[in-house]
């Protein structure tokens, strides 16, 4: 799938991830701020590198902040991010 | 709880005045969150600028606050304004850390942040890979070029015999008489002679609204400091780090005190990034030293001949072409400091 305009979803407060999404032109970037980065940050972008992989997306800037969102909310958030970014 | 935008800016300010916060005049979008008909936190956007921020303290950790920025991020979003920033006295910089935002500079009295897809670093990448020059040493100079003047190309011609290699920044944002476009071009044709001189756009951080909201506003108050000794240092951090830049050239300002305040600004902060600060003293043609701002005096009195012992042929040409003829009717109506 590719990404063809910037898209969000999620929010800043606490125990969610405010995710947007972009075009970009070398494969897949992430930039993420996180209130827990030290502990999980590796952990975090993994969880959005494999929901990229499996939605096939291969050109997305995702722009994370996260106020300690748990895997299934991350991955809930990337979906619809992308899922609006496609269209 | 509910969060909503506003037109009743009187309410919102009179709110502000409790933690001796003003809303500045150029705001575009003010959101409050109320409860019980009464207003407990509010912020503001200008463009990308956000400001204004403030929660009462009896709703403070509460989620007021970040409910607010996810909703003023949404609609900057949905605006097509991915990239923001905050301005805030430092001890609030961990406050908005904590909500996402990233530290970008700051001194005593302010700091900046980011947010969105804004990352200074990522930006200057780009710059410098978009500029194609090599990493030997550089001379640098930040100028409007409003319009490009025989001043302006005095200056440049000095650190071109200086220094190997000279990198001009040409300020973007678009808040002068002169648009950015035909300002670059100015210059760009202006130098043409000059082969070590490369002349490039100044980018999102370099005298824009967001590292240097005051520039553009003729005041000298504690503000002018604290954002000219931002500005500097984030060119200090970033760009010349980038870059490779070892020196920066500023002209004497016999007119302007924020250039004045900002060539200051850049001797304090500059050296403790290993960049020297060279000023050179303006040129003077018959006792008279050549400025932008005297041009533009000039065409305001209609005196676009007399303009011709001041500016390169260039500049001239096009002050007598067609194309110029828009502007110099916008600089007769105005009085802008830029």
């Amino acid at each position: 799938m590719r990404i063809k305009k910037p898209a969000k979803a999620g929010t800043m407060e606490s125990n969610d991830i405010y995710i947007m999404v972009y075009p970009n032109e070398n494969g897949n970037e992430i930039q993420l701020d996180s209130i827990v980065l030290k502990q999980f940050g590796k952990q975090i972008e993994k969880v959005i590198m494999d929901t990229l992989k499996e939605l096939e997306v291969e050109n997305a800037l995702v722009v994370a902040k996260d106020r300690g969102a748990l895997d299934y909310t991350i991955k809930a958030r990337v979906e619809t991010a992308v899922k609006r970014a496609i269209e | 709880m509910e969060i909503v935008s506003t037109y009743d800016l009187e309410r919102v300010k009179s709110f502000l005045r409790e933690f001796d916060l003003s809303l500045d005049e150029d705001v575009d979008l003010t959101l409050v969150a109320v409860e019980d008909d009464k207003i407990i936190g509010t912020c503001s956007a200008a463009k990308n600028v956000i400001k204004g921020f403030a929660v009462s303290s009896d709703f403070q950790s509460e989620g007021v606050a970040s409910r607010l920025l996810t909703k003023i991020q949404n609609i900057l979003f949905d605006r097509g304004i991915y990239e923001t920033f905050i301005f805030t006295k430092p001890e609030n910089k961990s406050i908005f850390e904590g909500l996402g935002y990233r530290f970008v500079e700051g001194n005593s009295d302010v700091v900046l942040l980011e947010g969105g897809a804004a990352n200074v670093e990522r930006y200057v990448k780009d710059m410098f890979i978009k500029s194609s020059l090599g990493k030997e040493e550089k001379a640098a100079l930040v100028m409007n070029c409003n319009p490009f003047t025989l001043g302006h190309k005095f200056l440049i011609e000095t650190a071109a015999k200086e220094n190997e290699r000279v990198v001009v920044f040409i300020v973007e944002e678009n808040k002068s008489l002169f648009p950015f476009d035909v300002r670059l071009e100015l210059v760009k044709r202006g130098v043409k002679d000059l082969d070590n001189v490369a002349v490039l756009p100044g980018g999102k951080y370099i005298i824009s609204s967001a590292t240097f909201p005051s520039y553009f506003l003729r005041r000298e108050d504690e503000k002018l400091r604290a954002y000219t000794r931002l500005d500097a240092a984030i060119f200090g951090r970033y760009i010349a780090k980038e870059f490779n830049i070892k020196r920066r050239y500023v002209g004497t300002e016999p007119y302007c005190p924020v250039t004045n305040a900002y060539n200051n600004a850049l001797m304090d902060i500059l050296p403790n990034f290993n960049i020297e600060v060279r000023v050179v003293e303006r040129l003077l043609k018959d006792d008279v030293a050549v400025s932008a701002s005297f041009v533009r005096n000039l065409i305001r009195q209609g005196r676009i001949e007399d303009t011709k012992k001041y500016v390169p042929e260039s500049t001239y040409e096009f002050l007598i072409s067609n194309e110029a003829k828009e502007i110099i009717e916008k600089i007769k109506r105005s009085d802008s400091p830029h």
